[in-house]
């Protein structure tokens, strides 16, 4: 579990440029510059890539938040 | 806060670690956001422009950061989604003021054709298939030529990946035309197309996209939720395959492999195992080497240089060389060599000094990780690949090296070799001469000085884009500027072809002079450091000089732009009479040579050519 945490975060921070200490589950598409469209594309393939999971039409555009990624995420496993 | 250089060399230094998808991605995005100055250095800037009828961020992203481990600053332009016509014909687009030094145009075969092309296939006649085929190749060879004609860009567009379905089943290539017969039709009247665009050239995506399995290029979530065309790791594949046109182009090609003998060329000792002792042969165990061997002869005969670097006693490395009848690469073949027992790190440096290259342009290849280790610490600008243990895959990990790539294979690349080994003999000549004068005598030079012209431009290109050391100006020009540089009336491009008894060495020196009323600039002079030392640049230069007093011109100025390897062209315009006007900051130092008082003679030993 640890470790899958660790790697969700990982991909986060580098993908929508932030340091491990800004990883706040409000933040929010849209609200969040770097999280456009592509880096949300981007975001949602290296999570199914990394743990092998495969995300709905309505999940990848209902994520929302981190805090919804993390939870979907829990929901594949 | 750290400087922006620093920081940038900080995420460069994480990724080159781990250059995945992710990491080269990320690192895309937060260079992005820090703003840089150009370098001064016009060889370390890269402009890229990506465009195509797909998503192509990604496939940009990773050629831009990948161009920046190998040290260049970059600007990259990515086309909007399926906007490469817009692109590319109107002449104001955003594309064209991006002033691209290459364009990346990738086009999806099945864009360009009716949705329903490929389900209504198996019932389209013979001669429908043909007619969108070609309809496919004019629209995308005529995009190429657009570029071509409307920026002086390098344009390198893909051909098409045959694929591995087809609705005829094992029928395919029964059918005339089946659907892969269709499209590697499409790709050899694409390839004839473009031959003679000498600025556009052909990424063989299939040809790669086979080697990395056809059926892992895609990724269909990315491809159907944002038109992403390929998978995150075969972008990265892609992006090291597009590097090689960006190394290419700006001169970074490797130009020489320095090679170890003992289980290198062959397998064993020869000091311990002995002459009959070490494996090289026909059969197993040996073909192995020989193969390996061969797949070097095949690199040298296109005009890449070979040199032996060994820790051995020569006379047992001679006999092998000169005798053993399964030995592929004789002494013929070899630029120079060093067989001794100093360090070969000293020994790489002679090497480089004697062949007249940098160490930037050479390759060491040896089965040792210690020697491996040591020259890379010694010299980082040496490209020092990991090498296997298993010598079963040594052709195949020099076939991988991808390094040594030129966009143009000359006479002069074709002949190299034999201009090494010509340079040999005159080595030997020039020990056993009294003085300098009397071994140039002894040479029977002839310089050759004409214009350029259609069949000499690649070759002046070429010359512009590599010589780095005898080089006033380190001015680089494509080759449609040549061409117009060639074609005006206020300029001249000059090219010297240098022959002696010992062989012909091609055409070696370009000159370009821009042309006022009461004076003459020489905007560029450079020569192959192959040629140093014979008084060459004297007899190219008093052409020069004569065709101005021909022209009834004052004055001829020249100038000289110092980089960390242009001084051996240094003190070319003070040797040569003329006097220095003004120096800058940056250290251009401006020349010139009073033609009322002054003149250029050629040398006596020299017979100087006019065509």
């Amino acid at each position: 579990m640890a470790g899958r945490e660790e790697k969700l975060n990982e991909i986060i921070s580098k993908i929508l440029l932030l340091r491990a200490d800004q990883l706040d589950d409000s933040i929010r598409r849209k609200d969040y510059e770097p999280w456009d469209s592509m880096a949300h594309l981007v975001l949602i393939s290296e999570v199914e890539n990394e743990f092998g999971v495969f995300f709905t039409d309505d999940e990848v555009v209902e994520i929302w938040t981190l805090a919804d990624l993390r939870r979907v995420l829990a929901t594949k496993f | 806060m750290s400087s922006p250089e620093a920081e940038i060399d900080e995420l460069l230094k994480a990724v080159r670690a781990s250059p995945t998808y992710l990491n080269l991605w990320s690192t895309y995005k937060r260079i992005k956001g820090i703003s840089l100055e150009r370098p001064k250095d016009q060889q370390k800037l890269l402009r890229l422009a990506v465009i195509g009828s797909s998503t192509l961020e990604p496939l940009a992203a990773c050629i831009d950061v990948m161009a920046r481990l190998e040290g260049f600053h970059v600007e990259t332009f990515v086309g909007g989604f399926n906007t490469y016509r817009q692109e590319a014909l109107a002449t104001t687009s955003d594309m064209y003021k991006s002033r691209p030094d290459i364009v990346i145009l990738c086009v999806d075969l099945w864009s360009m054709l009716d949705q329903k092309f490929v389900p209504s296939f198996v019932k389209l006649g013979p001669a429908d298939r043909d007619a969108s085929g070609r309809r496919a190749v004019e629209e995308i060879v005529s995009i190429a030529k657009t570029l071509v004609g409307n920026c002086s860009a390098m344009v390198v567009t893909n051909n098409f990946v045959v694929p591995v379905y087809t609705p005829f089943g094992v029928v395919d290539n029964k059918q005339m035309p089946g659907l892969r017969r269709f499209v590697t039709d499409s790709n050899e009247a694409l390839e004839d197309a473009l031959r003679s665009e000498s600025r556009a050239f052909i990424f063989d995506l299939d040809s790669v996209a086979g080697d990395f399995g056809k059926s892992h290029i895609t990724n269909w979530n990315t491809y159907y939720r944002g038109s992403v065309p390929f998978s995150e790791d075969f972008t990265v594949v892609l992006a090291s395959e597009y590097m090689r046109y960006v190394r290419s182009l700006k001169g970074r090609s490797k130009k020489c492999i320095v090679l170890d003998l003992d289980n290198t060329l062959w397998g064993g000792v020869v000091g311990e195992d002995g002459y009959e002792g070490i494996k090289l042969a026909n059969t197993y165990p040996g073909i192995e080497y020989v193969d390996f061997q061969r797949a070097l002869l095949g690199l040298y005969n296109r005009g890449v240089i070979l040199a032996l670097n060994s820790k051995n006693n020569p006379d047992d490395v001679q006999r092998v060389i000169r005798e053993h009848p399964y030995q592929v690469l004789r002494e013929e073949h070899f630029a120079a060599v060093r067989i001794n027992w100093q360090s070969k790190t000293q020994n790489i440096k002679e090497l480089a000094e004697e062949i007249g290259i940098g160490l930037d342009s050479m390759v060491f290849i040896d089965d040792n990780p210690h020697e491996r280790e040591l020259m890379r610490q010694a010299f980082p600008e040496v490209l020092v690949p990991e090498w296997p243990k298993n010598p079963h895959l040594y052709r195949q990990s020099l076939e991988q090296l991808k390094v040594f790539d030129v966009l143009s294979l000359t006479k002069e690349d074709l002949e190299r070799g034999a201009m090494y080994a010509g340079r040999r003999k005159r080595a030997q000549s020039e020990a056993s001469a009294a003085s300098l004068e009397d071994f140039l005598r002894t040479l029977e030079l002839k310089i050759h000085v004409s214009f350029a012209d259609d069949f000499t431009t690649p070759r002046v290109v070429q010359l512009i884009g590599k010589t780095n050391q005898f080089n006033v100006t380190t001015r680089r020009y494509t080759d449609a500027e040549v061409v117009k540089l060639r074609d005006s009336a206020d300029s001249s491009v000059y090219c010297m072809q240098v022959t002696d008894k010992f062989g012909d060495e091609g055409l070696v020196g370009v000159a370009i002079v821009r042309k006022k009323a009461k004076e003459w600039l020489i905007d560029s002079f450079l020569m192959s450091c192959r040629v140093i030392g014979r008084s060459a640049e004297t007899a190219f230069l008093a052409r020069i000089v004569a065709d101005a007093k021909k022209a009834k011109v004052g004055r001829v100025l020249g100038e000289f732009i110092p980089t960390k390897k242009n001084p051996p062209a240094q003190d070319f315009y003070e040797r040569h009479g003329f006097k220095k006007m003004g120096q800058t900051e940056q250290g251009v130092v401006s020349w010139v040579l009073d033609l009322s008082k002054q003149t250029v003679k050629v040398p006596e030993w020299i017979r100087l050519i006019e065509g």
